[in-house]
């Protein structure tokens, strides 16, 4: 799934406190890539810190439940796809034998392996772990519920990186066989038919790993775009290459009720037209997440959550209350463990009495999807909504030496440029490795380069990165690996 | 919640104003005007009341901090609500305190927890201000009070490091031109354009190096010595006078207004204001004189704008008096003093002058000024030349009246003379305009029916 930030579901604490109580400079609520991010560089900048956190390890959804574990079954299923697909070319595997319980072990290793080194690195800075849930008492108290009972702290400060939860749809029955993204990588069945509810990036990384690994896989979405939000054009290819291999793509369609009966999960769906039933093995829930912050008896330190959950903080992370911080998905969206790292180096940096804001131009977001989709700043979707005046060039992969010789040529490279200033305002890459190429765009972005800064570098060849360049040349009109109609070309 | 939420009520023209002292913590109980905190905004301190009564739950500032208008103070339980609840849950009002009744520590973030280092840090470079080290665990702050906007910062053409770099400096970087290739805006750009303001404000180092210095002379060598601290007052009025003084062409003009008459009428009078509870000072009659003649000739309750071409004319006149206080000179200011006879301005003194001298004064009762008299009258001394409270552009001084011999009607007769001196600004007053005032002044002085007319 997309690199999900927060540490999870907490759940709400009313025992009386024991009268433990201890005392620290920094308190940071949630291990997840933000919260120990800020608690790494706040320790790094002298003060006291101590990090809450309600997991046994720390790094929280993304490095436990979510982003981590969730790449490692979707290299798998790239390796069972490559080979699937050299078939074509001459190389012709055998079907592939799969291990589950190895496979699990392998990706429960390499969770292990980093949330030990965070635990290392906590250590080394003098970082004090507290692991329980917590909720505020007064505007400088939180009680933690821990194993051993309640315990008080004290603190000066504090940054709440308190992540989200998935949401729960209300009809769902109580059955194994329903699961959320968190059950979806124990792997305990990858056979027979799947249905993941929710198109988005987290439904579409599961729905890819379990087809890889067996199943029979259908998505229904209620909107009608896969990955809402994102520009349709980016989504087409990835439509594309699903509507051919899994069952079912079901747009604009409601699943009404779900009930589990001896037979599989018979499922109730609404569309414009009709409604119908079907049947399934499983049915995994990826409708999205909602933010924490009503766990936390805010209300009680003053600090003011909206409506919906978020905490709300200023350009210096800041809530209404000023000695109290929100970071990552419980601060606002994009859910993004890279926002939230991000953020939690300002909250740390301005705890810590330097004058630092939220700056970033942009966020980048991925898919991890095959293929995969990213973008950065502007999308055309946004551009038109906000009246924002912007060209486009493209580069499609059917004209790249890469692409082809890996057998993926589905792909383009997309940037947008203010007209005026020729400056790249956003772009977007699908195809293998969108996710590692969109970097470049983002550097571009924020350094304010323009379409000639881009295409005046020198990208290797024969690369997919080359890819950025000719869609600058394109735009700059100076690109040769395709025919520009005269009017766009550069003299 | 937000209706329980106390603020920083209107400070008038001033922001960051330090907290001095927080009366109050969680869980004590607040009346309607009971004191919360104490400011010290410039010149005065100044006690924030609080607006509503209840249990403090929870208080966002701490001593230290520095506040605006409208900055979140404390934040209170509300009394119904406390009320209210045990009634509903059937408990004795008692429990519902207890529960929020162990005060938290009084935020003091970072203050007195900061490591020794950080602390040394702080004073180092409150020592020597111009040598920024980055100051690490100041602590909570507001977001600071110098607006940036916030939609130009970000579409400046900038990269991370230089955006980073104009936020350690507080730039606001949409106003910085940039050098680079296409308009990019560069660290140096950054420094230059703080340097820029620099010497734009404060007296520029070129104009500091013109000025001969004042030798430093080592005192001890010639006999023991004590070193005191200037009083917080004089250190802010300090720089102010001395801007005033090396900024405004200074004249001063001196006159004598005969008050026989007047001290005649204000005896007679006194016993009547006193009974009123006014003190009916010769000083109240000054001013309403003043008023008179700032209606005459307006232009000596003017001020310059900032570019110096243009007169600021005022449809207002508030006009500020000189008050000696243990902690130096405080100049509070009596509002719309046109609308007021001789015994409201009276009244209006020596309301002000106490509040002068308790350090009560609010912001406000210290802004808006027009016009300055400094009476040193009760003292003594033949004349004096006062340094004008810019950017006002005139002040009145007033010395001892004296008994002197006046030739009038062939024979010299004792009369009650006011020495008054006048400077003025000779950039906006030119020499006739302010003999035509004081002039104006010493007769309307003279004139005591016109003094005492029911306003208009």
């Amino acid at each position: 799934m997309a690199s999900r930030s927060g540490t999870g579901d907490s759940s709400v604490s009313s025992a009386a406190g024991s009268g433990n109580e201890r005392t620290t400079q920094l308190l940071v609520l949630g291990a997840g890539p933000g919260g120990y991010t800020a608690a790494f560089r706040a320790a790094d900048l002298g003060l006291a810190v101590t990090l809450v956190d309600r997991g046994a390890a720390l790094g929280g959804v993304c490095l436990n439940v979510g982003c981590i574990p969730s790449k490692t079954l979707l290299h798998a299923a790239r390796v069972i796809e490559e080979a699937r697909e050299m078939s074509a070319h001459g190389i012709v595997f055998d079907p592939p034998r799969i291990d589950l319980a190895e496979l699990r072990n392998w990706k429960d290793k390499v969770v292990a392996k980093l949330t030990g080194g965070l635990a290392m690195l906590a250590r080394q800075r003098k970082v004090e772990v507290v692991r329980g849930t917590a909720t505020f008492v007064d505007p400088h108290v939180v009680e933690v519920a821990t194993d051993n009972g309640s315990e008080r702290i004290r603190f000066e400060q504090c940054i709440v990186a308190a992540g989200s939860s998935p949401v729960a749809l209300p009809f769902l029955p109580e059955d194994p066989r329903v699961i959320d993204s968190t059950g979806a990588l124990e792997l305990r069945k990858t056979d027979g038919r799947l249905l993941v509810i929710g198109g988005g990036i987290i439904g579409l990384e599961m729905a890819c790993v379990y087809e890889a690994l067996g199943a029979r896989v259908s998505v229904v979405e209620l909107t009608g775009q896969l990955i809402p939000g994102c520009d349709p054009d980016l989504v087409a290819p990835l439509a594309k290459r699903l509507r051919g291999r899994y069952e079912q793509v079901l747009l604009g369609t409601k699943v009404t009720s779900v009930s589990a009966e001896n037979d599989g999960l018979h499922v109730a769906f609404e569309d414009g037209k009709g409604s119908s039933t079907q049947v399934f093995d499983q049915v995994l829930v990826a409708v999205g997440r909602t933010p924490n912050g009503k766990l936390l008896d805010c209300e009680k330190a003053g600090i003011t959550v909206d409506e919906r959950g978020f905490i709300v903080s200023d350009k210096q992370m800041r809530t209404n209350v000023a000695h109290v911080f929100a970071i990552g998905d419980v601060a606002g969206a994009p859910m993004l463990a890279h926002k939230a790292s991000h953020e939690g180096k300002v909250a740390a940096e301005v705890a810590a009495g330097l004058k630092r804001h939220f700056d970033a131009r942009v966020v980048p977001s991925v898919a991890y999807t095959d293929p995969e989709v990213a973008w950065v700043g502007l999308t055309e979707g946004a551009a038109k909504a906000q009246g924002i005046a912007f060209e486009k060039a493209a580069f499609p992969w059917a004209a790249s030496g890469r692409a082809l010789s890996v057998g993926r040529e589905e792909g383009f490279t997309k940037l947008l440029f203010d007209p005026e200033t020729r400056r790249v305002l956003g772009g977007a890459v699908v195809g293998v490795n969108a996710g590692e190429l969109i970097a470049e765009i983002g550097l571009a972005v924020e350094m304010g380069a323009d379409a000639a800064d881009i295409g005046l570098t020198i990208h290797a060849h024969p690369t997919l990165s080359e890819s950025i360049g000719m869609a600058a040349e394109a735009f700059e009109g100076t690109l040769t690996d395709l025919y520009l109609p005269r009017k766009k070309r550069a003299t | 919640m937000a209706g329980n939420e106390i603020h920083v009520p209107d400070l008038g023209d001033f922001t960051d104003v330090l907290i001095i002292d927080v009366l109050v913590k969680v869980g004590d109980r607040v009346e309607v005007e009971s004191p919360l905190i104490t400011l010290e905004t410039d010149k005065a301190t100044m006690d924030v009341p609080s607006p509503r009564a209840g249990l403090i739950a929870a208080m966002h500032v701490a001593k230290g901090d520095r506040v605006s208008t409208g900055s979140l103070l404390a934040t209170l339980e509300d009394e119904g609500a406390a009320a209210t609840a045990p009634a509903a849950g059937g408990a004795a009002p008692a429990t519902a305190a207890p529960t929020i009744a162990k005060p938290p520590a009084p935020a003091q973030p970072t203050t007195d927890a900061a490591p020794p280092e950080q602390d040394a840090a702080k004073v180092k470079s409150e020592e020597s201000p111009g040598a920024a080290t980055p100051s690490p665990a100041r602590g909570p702050q507001p977001s600071p009070a110098a607006p940036i906007d916030e939609a130009a910062f970000a579409a400046a053409h900038a990269s991370p490091s230089v955006r980073a770099f104009a936020r350690e400096l507080g730039v606001d970087l949409g106003k910085v031109r940039g050098s680079g290739r296409k308009g990019r805006v560069t660290g140096d750009d950054v420094k230059a354009f703080v340097k820029a303001i620099l010497s734009a404000g404060a007296p520029s180092p070129a104009a500091a190096a013109a000025l001969p210095r004042v030798p430093v002379v080592d005192f001890a060598k010639f006999g023991p010595v004590e070193v005191v601290p200037l009083t917080r007052i004089q250190r802010i009025s300090g720089p102010r006078l001395h801007a005033s003084w090396v900024n405004v062409p200074h004249v001063t003009q001196f006159e004598e207004a005969d008050i026989t008459e007047l001290e005649d009428a204000r005896r007679s009078l006194k016993l009547r204001a006193a009974n009123e509870g006014i003190a009916l000072t010769s000083l109240a009659f000054v001013l309403r004189a003043c008023v008179l003649a700032l209606q005459k000739y307006p232009r000596l309750g003017c001020s310059l704008d900032a570019g110096g071409q243009n007169l600021v004319m005022k449809k207002y006149c508030h006009i500020g008096f000189a008050a000696d206080t243990p902690d130096g000179l405080v100049v509070p200011v009596i509002r719309d003093a046109d609308r007021k006879d001789v015994f409201e301005l009276a009244r209006s003194l020596g309301e002000l002058s106490a509040k002068a001298r308790t350090g009560k004064l609010s912001a406000a009762e210290m802004q808006g000024g027009c016009f300055t008299v400094s009476n040193l009258g009760g003292i003594g001394g033949t004349a004096f030349t006062p340094i004008i409270n810019a950017p006002e552009v005139a002040v009145l001084g007033v010395s001892r009246a004296a008994q002197k011999p006046v030739y009038r009607d062939d024979a010299f007769v004792p009369r009650l003379m006011l020495p008054l001196s006048l400077s003025y600004d000779h950039r906006v007053v030119d020499g006739a305009d302010g003999a035509r005032f004081v002039a104006f002044l010493a007769e309307a002085l003279g004139d005591v029916p016109l003094l005492m007319a029911t306003l208009t």
